[in-house]
């Protein structure tokens, strides 16, 4: 075990020496959308049977988190392609898997710091919420998926220019079509059953009816969620263990 | 973990269509310092590389002990050391917390680890800097948290990978030294590949000589010599410099004045050997 808290307490280090900056980001981007999309759509614009506002938080929620947690990957590409310190993991007497899961808890660390931002914003925009434990599960769930899957890519990439690919390509397409900003169902016939396959989908509707109602609407959902979470957990492992 | 050999069979890295170390095969006894010796590209770090778990190698066996490395990789981590060609070291965190995630990472449990990270710091003598920054440290003293980090688990085994290079004459003087004294002070086993053929003959007992994935050349720097003699003269042409080995002082002598040209005698280098069959090979 010392190998994931070695990883772990090396991605703290790290994350204080740009705390501020980090912090930033993850306050800066939400309030933007909440701009662009909230005040601009309107708080008496009704969705869903609740206020844009209150629909829309959860999904800045789902958002922000899962690019505190997906953005591990970034790191660990420069960890190891330009400062090459993934080499001390990698060489280190601990199994290869721990270095997944050290490196996941730091991307569920930052998520729940920037979730906890959302949490005041909503707080602040007197939006009713509640924070149960189902909550805390489910975003527990959501970070996990999107660390692993962040580390995954980081492993599979070969360069800084394929990570960059990625988030351009799958990541950005699948914030913006899970379900974050407007309800599925406002979506054209195809593009519904299309976004099934984002793991987005599934995590924002659990997250959003645990932050606004406190309540588990879908099982199905949280199965395939945990199944998701599950399969990248072992490709993760496969990955982690091939890597040279 | 002691151990008292290391065997390389047949060892063989492929990336797709170049093979970087080429059926290589050697062995190695505790407390030998062993320099690989070879020309850009030759091989050195991806050898050490399978020697050290970082590349699984395409075909061969690496054997620790007579325990084959790829079936006990956890325990044989334990008492390798490396320094990598490249500092990877944290530049956004201090030196005592660079060495102290190290310390972590090799299990060393929380009573001890003040005690092994202030022995590194001594022996690597960069005391001083332990609450600085990475990044604000020197390129020698960067070298030295590297080696710092390296011996902070007490490995018996220790790959350098050009520790040297990029450094003034006095860290390099100042890193021979701690080589010697890791070696002697606990028998620690060495690996160490240079570009420096003299730190080579002056720390070795043993040297390899890799050219294109191959080693072409190995034995003591004494032995290696031999082969060509004792004594260099070097014949000052109008456009160049030619060489010529002689086995004593006289004949190298009686050579040059026959020459209408200026001349010089003097030891035959490891260098001398060295240019000798790797050029042969780059023609
Ligand atoms: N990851 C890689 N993918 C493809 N080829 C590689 C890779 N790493 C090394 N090589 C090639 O393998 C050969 C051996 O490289 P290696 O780095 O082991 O040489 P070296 O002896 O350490 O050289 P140097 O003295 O420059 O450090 C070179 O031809 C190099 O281009
Ligand atoms: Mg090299």
């Amino acid at each position: 075990m010392h190998g994931i808290w070695g990883i772990y307490f090396r991605e703290l280090l790290i994350f204080k020496s740009k705390f501020f900056k980090n912090l930033l980001a993850s306050v800066i981007s939400p309030l933007l959308f909440l701009f662009a999309f909230g005040f601009g759509i309107g708080k008496d614009t009704q969705i869903d049977g609740t206020n844009y506002i209150a629909f829309l938080l959860p999904g800045l929620l789902t958002m922000t988190s899962l690019n505190q947690a997906y953005g591990i990957s970034s790191e660990i590409n420069i960890s190891r392609f330009y400062f090459k310190i993934f080499d001390e993991y990698l060489i280190a007497p601990i199994g290869r898997w721990q270095i997944l899961l050290g490196e996941s808890l730091y991307g569920v660390t930052k998520g729940f710091i920037s979730a906890a931002i959302i949490i005041i914003l909503a707080y602040i925009l007197d939006v009713k919420f509640s924070i149960s434990f189902l909550f805390v599960v489910i975003l527990l769930l959501h970070l996990l998926i999107f660390s692993m899957l962040g580390f995954s890519a980081a492993l599979i990439v070969r360069n800084h220019g394929d990570q960059f690919a990625i988030n351009s390509f799958i990541i950005t397409p699948m914030v913006f079509l899970s379900g974050t900003f407007y309800p599925i169902d406002m979506m054209p016939a195809i593009i519904k059953y299309v976004v099934h396959i984002f793991p987005l989908t599934y995590t924002t509707k659990l997250i959003r009816d645990a932050f606004l109602y406190n309540r588990l609407t879908s099982i199905t959902y949280l199965l395939v969620s945990i199944f998701i979470l599950f399969s990248l957990f072992l490709f993760g492992i496969f990955i982690v263990r091939r890597i040279e | 973990m002691e151990i008292n050999n290391i065997e390389v069979k047949d060892l063989t890295k492929k990336y797709n269509d170049l093979v970087a170390v080429d059926d290589i095969s050697f062995s190695v006894r505790k407390g030998d310092i062993i320099a690989i010796l070879g020309p850009n590209g030759a091989g050195k770090t991806t050898l050490i590389k399978m020697l050290t778990g970082l590349l699984s190698p395409t075909k061969g066996i690496i054997f620790y002990n007579n325990v084959n490395f790829s079936k006990s990789q956890k325990k044989v981590k334990k008492v390798i050391g490396l320094v990598p060609q490249e500092n990877n070291i944290d530049r956004d965190i201090s030196v005592h917390n660079n060495l102290l995630i190290h310390a972590i990472l090799y299990g060393i449990n929380y009573k001890e680890r003040n005690k092994a990270i202030m022995e590194a710091l001594s022996f690597a003598e960069i005391d001083d800097y332990k609450s600085k920054l990475a990044n604000e440290l020197s390129g020698g003293l960067k070298r030295r948290l590297v080696i710092a980090r390296a011996m902070l688990h007490k490995p018996k085994i220790l790959f350098l990978d050009e520790p040297t290079v990029n450094l003034d004459p006095h860290s390099r003087r100042h890193i021979w030294n701690f080589i010697r004294k890791i070696n002697n002070e606990s028998q620690t086993t060495i690996f160490i590949t240079t570009h420096y053929i003299e730190e080579a003959d002056l720390l070795a007992k043993n040297v390899l000589i890799m050219d294109r994935g191959k080693i072409i050349a190995s034995g003591s720097p004494e032995k290696l010599k031999s082969r060509l003699g004792s004594f260099t003269l070097e014949i000052f042409k109008s456009d160049s410099i030619e060489y010529q080995f002689f086995h004593n002082r006289e004949e190298a002598i009686q050579f040059g004045e026959k020459l209408n040209c200026s001349f010089k005698i003097r030891e035959l280098s490891l260098e001398d050997l060295y240019i000798k069959i790797t050029g042969k090979r780059i023609e």
